[in-house]
């Protein structure tokens, strides 16, 4: 056991007993971690908004096997923009509760906490756009190692040229022989993802409706397969982007 | 002896069931009762009248005796109606008396990462009575979480189509405090929600 000076997020609390919390950070050093802190919930003073869903901070972490113990969390950002907007506390959410339900504890993932922070912080100076959410999940994806077959026939291995891509169920794409019946993607989806994948950018690659329907589509069922459920933010993020 | 069965064992395990009282309090509370009998037939009597007589506003849906409750059947502002996430936040505004208007409890906040939506909210009844005419301001007094924030960003959005006033609670720095002590995130909230003077 012993402690340790950590960058974070907080990613979501569970409120455990009367006073306490316990805490998901995703950090830079340790990936994700589940942190118990200790009267969190008595006194607002000793962490403060340091707890709050997406808040940026600096912990000092106990640690320990299964659950750390949280020493003290400092705030680096608590995202004052995000907070002032519906939408962008909506996709904020959604992305907190995609890290924490995608990744596994305790395995460090620096790329996807510089993926992470670079959404956020993009959100803090854009207005929420649902192509750069769709850009968040794909890099998000290849950097996991989840990344669907965008190039050539996840079973066969031919390239798609450009006659584009069937997706089937759980978001795995084939070539137009080897599938069995389901939705066509066309090749500008399949181009504009791998443009998506070439650049660090947020807001760098605009997605065209009918390109955003079907990577949408795409997505959100790799996203699934991957989590094994539908995101609860999910609903929230639909509503207020209507 | 005391048996699993007991009365005794079960007002324990009853007690234990409140928040903050674990085996041991729940024990020394029993003792303490059993020591007293007076104090343990008003007590019995005080929860039973509490159950019966204890219930929400069908206007503001507060907790209370009277359908309508005090607040809403008194001499208060009915043209400002201050909405609340549940009844001990209306209890702490009351106690500042420097709100004279109405209320309205939301039973909760929108809280997407526990799937709670707006729809799990009295936000509906809040439309309702907004639609039946007279109302001037909504105050929305939810918390200052990323909950009560989201809560009063959906409502303002709702209420921007209806002709009237909304505004939000004050935020930022507590009174009597000193700067140096203050965290970052209210420092950058107060900064934000700076006033002119």
């Amino acid at each position: 056991m012993h402690t340790e000076k950590l960058q974070a997020f907080t990613i979501s609390t569970i409120d455990y007993g009367d006073s306490d919390r316990i805490v998901s950070l995703f950090t830079l050093e340790q990936g994700r971690l589940r942190a118990f802190a200790r009267g969190a919930r008595k006194s607002r003073k000793r962490f403060g908004a340091a707890l709050e869903p997406f808040a940026r901070i600096e912990v000092q972490v106990r640690i320990k096997e299964g659950l750390s113990g949280l020493v003290q969390a400092d705030i680096h950002s608590i995202y004052p923009h995000i907070r002032n907007d519906l939408e962008k506390i909506a996709h904020a959410l959604y992305a907190c509760e995609l890290v924490d339900s995608i990744t596994a504890e305790s395995q460090p993932l620096p790329r996807l906490y510089r993926l992470f922070a670079a959404y956020l912080d993009r959100l803090e100076t854009a207005p929420a756009q649902e192509d750069e959410r769709r850009f968040f999940e794909i890099n998000l994806l290849n950097i996991l190692g989840y990344r669907p077959a965008l190039e050539n026939c996840s079973r066969c291995g031919t390239s798609y040229n450009t006659r584009g891509a069937i997706l089937l169920e759980g978001g795995e794409l084939c070539c137009g022989p080897c599938a069995a019946p389901g939705r066509p993607l066309s090749d500008a989806t399949l181009k504009n993802l791998q443009a998506c994948l070439g650049t660090g950018t947020f807001g760098s690659i605009p997605l065209q409706p009918d390109v955003l329907i079907q990577a949408g589509a795409l997505l959100d069922d790799a996203i699934s397969a991957h989590t094994g459920r539908r995101l609860k933010s999910l609903n929230f993020l639909r509503q207020v982007s209507l | 002896m005391l048996t699993k069965a007991s009365s005794l064992s079960r007002l324990v395990g009853e007690l234990k069931k409140l928040p903050g009282v674990g085996e041991r309090t729940a024990l020394r509370l029993a003792f303490h009762l059993l020591k007293s009998p007076q104090n343990l037939t008003t007590l019995a009597e005080a929860l039973l009248e509490v159950r019966a007589k204890v219930r929400t506003c069908s206007t503001c849906f507060a907790i209370t005796e009277d359908d309508p409750c005090t607040i809403c059947s008194g001499r208060r502002d009915t043209g400002t109606i201050c909405v609340v996430e549940n009844s001990q936040d209306l209890m702490a505004l009351e106690r500042s008396n420097a709100y004279h208007g109405v209320y309205h409890v939301l039973e909760g906040a929108i809280s997407p990462l526990a799937g709670v939506g707006p729809d799990a909210l009295r936000i509906s009844e809040l439309l309702e009575r907004i639609h039946r005419g007279g109302v001037n301001e909504v105050v929305i007094a939810t918390n200052f979480s990323v909950e009560g924030e989201a809560t009063a960003l959906y409502l303002a959005k709702l209420l921007k189509s209806v002709n009237i006033k909304v505004s939000r609670l004050a935020h930022g720095i507590p009174l009597g405090s000193d700067i140096e002590f203050v965290d970052a995130a209210t420092v950058q909230w107060a900064l934000q929600g700076r006033n002119e003077l």
